[in-house]
């Protein structure tokens, strides 16, 4: 018997030909790659890419399992991971064999067979993904996907390398004819279309050439196309744990981009795959941005701006025109979101929009021109009273009048608790009542606490949400020294949005002070308080509540901070009452549309406000009452309440507003 | 073309309890917050726009203490190139030697334009802008809603009485007091104040200018500021949201007016 193996480039002539071709293919592969490449360089630098045991694990389950793909949508993860691995297999069959030409012989024998069985099930799975996906795009039509003109090619044309491969295999083992021929099960069948090895012979270097010519030609695209996500997913996958390093206002330069190089690897990776436009608030509400576009717009402007070739004539004539055209980086745009996280909580290569985004304003804030009004005066407020609410100092502790709290600033407390009230809290009449009631309830818990009083100062939250980074950190030095004179390292937050600044965005910052220069506190959310003082059994409840109601998760608290479960333990810890969850809820909570700066804003082109689509919601599960915790989810949805014309149906309270109910504690709020 | 803009510091007084002084002649400034007079804000955007498209040079002169210093840093990260900051020291100081003080300085600089607000929030008189065009000697408009330079011109817009609006052309140099609302004026970021204060900030003691004791004597004098005294017919509605409301329809219907 023979030893089955396969002899290379067998009956195909002028193989220089081919040499060309494949260098040429890998020239223009390269240069596309250091034209990406040379994009991420002129990121700002500001974090590092080294060993992470984290990433690699990472890599393999979202990487090569595909975990973040199957959640939510098993079909198109199935359907991806047929393709990722056949290409994978395909490709190493490729390594494989050139080895095996170049290096050493080993493809022979049941190791040939083998190799053979495998490709032909690697193919197969690559052909049968393919087919897949255009059934989803276009006979399915699932909504998220576009049908761009590239949507087509691409699969199209990889669908044509892989049958043009089987054919290639076919033709060959039907003029050769070779008795372990039928271990290539495909190729097989499809020799057994020519009865005379003649006539396969004869079209044999037509359809290898054809093959060849295909093949190579994928391969010079893939930098050029949504393939390129081959190469900058994994790395954006692999860099995704990796916590951002603060970018000090100070040290960026007029010269440098806004965004990190991490961010640019983030652009590249993004497939276009829509998940993030299904789950984005301000799409949903109509308003004309949707999260893929702006990565896409994002992405395009950089590429164009530093692209290798950007300096020859005719790139520019070509680039030029593209730039100009392009309605996405219109820096109105940027203002759309509300940095609630749900695109990035979707987003299979973890592009991390809300981050990028104020990135994008902390440029258009820094330029100035093109603030909107109200936001533009919203941070003069922000800059001369300390709060958003141009209330001056005097009227901070008003809320707490009758209520005799002690002024942490005054009393020189050793290791007191301080209540961060926050600016909306102490300001806003609606939410004042989240403070009182709160203070209420720490009172009847007997629970030692007090406040900053007049002093209190913003935390910064706003001036980081909307890109004013050097506001941001005077406030945020402000509250430091704040603390650090008063002793305070425990702090409990009226806030999710506090809560959120303090727990997350100082501690980065202040990574980079010295030692000694650092104050070290520790933040809860005032939900984690109550959660905890229900558990140790100082707050009971006794009195039945015979009502229903739903919770709405704020985005700071629960996607950005992952506390999920102790307001819901709270409420159901209240006899009587039934808990009911809306159909968005928890990690894919709907944002009320109040925050990253939006409560500060003039209202956006939109077919319908976000904080009514949430009502809305709340008001289909049947329930009295609307429980949330943060005061901007508080005020926007009371107003969307109004505006929905529910106001004889549903309530909305704060938990806080729910537990002195309960408590039968004396409560003015939520009517 | 080069525009001098001239800018004060004024307090911001919407949420603040006012207090008189004791001295019962102005009010008590030590908790108010410090901020750029809302007309000079435009000002100080029209000049830098102008300078936008016109290309030249802005300058911001200010008569004030230390501290106001920081409506000059704000000018200059607006896009001004260069300020000036007159300090009074003790002096008193009304529009009249504040118009004689600005000519003083200007009178040697380079300039086609010069601008100022239409009056300032603090004590609304609106006097400086048009005293220091006399001083001066220059051509002026008040209540400038639009500036287009063109060559030695510039066709301006005025805003008249009753909603009316008047186009003409004045032969440069001359001065300008802006109106709100002229433009949009761009916001003016943190980092954007810090990083201006490597820009040339130029302070002149008054007493340097040469002035006579004529020009520095003002011709107004405060004698007293007071609290409009209280009248009758006000009636407080207390109580919760519902009885004000009830009580509130209950004296309009009173009164006689139809809903
Ligand atoms: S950003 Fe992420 S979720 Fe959105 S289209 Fe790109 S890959 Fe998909
Ligand atoms: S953070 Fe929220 S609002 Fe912003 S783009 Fe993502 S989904 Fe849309």
């Amino acid at each position: 018997m023979v030893t089955p193996y396969r002899v290379s480039y067998w009956s195909i002539e002028s193989v220089w030909i081919f040499y060309v071709l494949a260098a040429l293919a890998v020239a223009v592969f390269v240069f596309g790659v250091i034209s990406h490449v040379s994009v991420w360089s002129r990121g700002a630098r500001r974090q590092g890419i080294g060993f992470s045991g984290q990433g690699i694990f990472n890599l393999f389950l979202d990487g090569l399992l595909g975990r973040r793909i199957f959640s939510g949508d098993v079909a198109a993860g199935t359907m991806h991971l047929l393709i990722l691995w056949g290409f994978l297999g395909l490709f190493a069959g490729t390594v494989l064999i050139s080895a095996d030409y170049w290096v050493y012989h080993f493809l022979k024998g049941p190791v040939y067979i083998g190799y053979s069985i495998c490709l032909e099930f690697f193919g197969l799975m690559l052909a049968i993904g393919l087919v897949w996906a255009l059934i989803r795009r276009y006979l399915q039509r699932v909504t998220r996907l576009e049908r761009r003109i590239e949507d087509l090619i691409v699969p199209v044309w990889l669908l044509v390398v892989v049958l043009s491969g089987f054919l290639v295999e076919g033709v060959r083992l039907s003029a050769q004819r070779p008795e372990w021929g039928g271990w290539s099960f495909i190729g097989h069948v499809i020799s057994l279309f020519w009865s005379d090895p003649r006539g396969a012979l004869s079209i044999y270097p037509y359809v290898w050439w054809s093959h060849a010519i295909l093949s190579l030609g994928l391969v010079a695209a893939i930098p050029f196309c949504k393939l390129f996500h081959v190469l900058a997913a994994p790395l954006s996958i692999y860099m995704e744990d990796r916590p951002d390093l603060p970018m000090p206002a100070e040290t960026v330069t007029g010269d440098e981009e806004v965004f990190s190089s991490r961010q640019m690897i983030f652009f590249d990776a993004c497939t276009r795959c829509g998940r993030c436009v299904e789950v984005c608030p301000s799409a949903g509400a109509g308003e004309p941005f949707s999260p893929r576009e702006f990565i896409a717009a994002v992405r395009e402007d950089l590429l164009l701006r530093h692209h290798p070739l950007k300096g020859l004539d005719w790139f520019s004539r070509w680039s030029d025109p593209r730039k100009a055209e392009k309605p996405d980086l219109d820096p109105q745009k940027v203002w759309h979101c509300t940095t609630c996280r749900a695109c990035l909580e979707v987003c299979p290569v973890y592009v991390a929009t809300p981050k990028v985004i104020e990135r994008a304003r902390s440029r258009v804030v820094e330029d100035g021109t093109q603030v909107p009004l109200l936001l533009s005066q919203t941070l003069e407020k922000l800059y001369k009273y300390n709060n958003p609410w141009e209330a001056s100092k005097k009227n901070r502790a008003k809320w707490s009048q009758d209520l005799e709290i002690s002024d942490l600033t005054k009393t020189g407390e050793e290791d007191p608790l301080c209540y961060f009230v926050g600016c909306t809290t102490a300001l806003d009449t609606r939410a004042q009542d989240l403070a009182r009631s709160f203070a209420r309830i720490l009172k009847h818990a007997g629970v030692p606490f007090g406040t900053l009083g007049k002093n209190e100062p913003c935390c910064g939250d706003i001036a980081r949400r909307v890109g004013e980074d050097g506001l941001f950190e005077e406030q945020m030095e402000s509250c430091l020294a704040l603390f650090g004179r008063n002793n305070i390292r425990r702090v409990v937050t009226s806030s999710p949005h506090c809560f959120h600044t303090f727990r997350n965005e100082y501690p980065t910052f202040q990574a980079l002070r010295p030692p000694d220069e650092k104050v070290h506190f520790d933040v809860r959310h005032y939900t984690q308080v109550i959660g905890e003082l229900v558990s140790e059994g100082s707050i009971r409840f006794e009195k039945r509540l015979n009502i229903k109601v739903t919770y709405h998760d704020p985005c700071y608290l629960g996607r950005h901070n992952r506390v999920y479960d102790e307001p819901r333990k709270v409420i159901r810890s209240i006899p009587g009452i039934e808990l009911v969850e809306m159909s968005h809820n928890r990690a894919n909570s709907l944002c009320c549309g109040g925050g990253g700066g939006r409560m500060w804003q003039q209202d956006l082109d939109s077919k319908i406000k976000m904080s009514e689509i949430r009502i809305r919601e709340a008001a289909e599960t049947g329930a009295e009452i609307v429980i949330t915790a943060c005061p901007l989810c508080l005020i926007m949805l009371e107003d969307a309440r109004k505006t929905a014309s529910l106001e004889d149906t549903l309530r909305v309270m704060d938990l806080n507003e729910l537990v002195v109910m309960a408590l039968g504690l004396r409560s003015e709020g939520g009517e | 073309m080069d525009v001098i803009v001239c800018v004060k510091q004024v307090p911001e007084v919407i949420d603040a309890d006012l207090k008189i002084s004791r001295e019962g002649t102005g009010i008590e400034k030590e908790d108010l917050v410090m901020h750029i007079n809302d007309w000079d804000n435009y000002a100080v955007e029209e000049a830098v726009c102008i300078k936008e498209t016109q290309g030249g040079t802005v300058t911001a002169i200010t008569i004030g203490d230390d501290e106001s210093e920081d409506v000059l840093r704000r000018a200059l990260a607006m896009g001004a190139d260069k300020a000036i900051r007159i300090d009074p020291g003790e002096r008193e100081l009304d529009g009249f030697v504040i118009s004689k003080i600005l000519a003083k300085v200007i009178k040697d600089l380079e300039y086609h334009l010069v601008l100022t607000g239409v009056q300032a929030d603090d004590d609304n008189s609106g006097m400086v802008g048009i005293m220091l065009a006399e001083t001066l000697g220059l051509s002026h408009a008040a209540v400038v809603t639009g500036v287009e330079p063109e060559g030695d011109l510039a066709r301006i817009r005025v805003e008249l009485e009753g909603g009316m609006d008047e186009v003409s052309r004045i032969q440069l140099p001359s001065l300008l007091t802006i109106q709100t609302g002229i433009n949009e004026p761009r916001y003016v970021s943190i980092m954007g104040i810090r990083k201006a204060g490597k820009k040339e900030l130029t302070v002149i003691p008054v007493a340097n200018l040469g002035l006579s004791e004529d020009d520095l004597t003002p011709r107004t004098r405060i004698e007293e500021v007071f609290l409009p005294p209280e009248t009758t017919g006000a009636e407080m509605i207390e109580g919760d949201a519902a009885s004000v409301a009830a009580e509130l329809i209950k004296i309009i219907k009173e009164k006689g007016v139809s809903i």
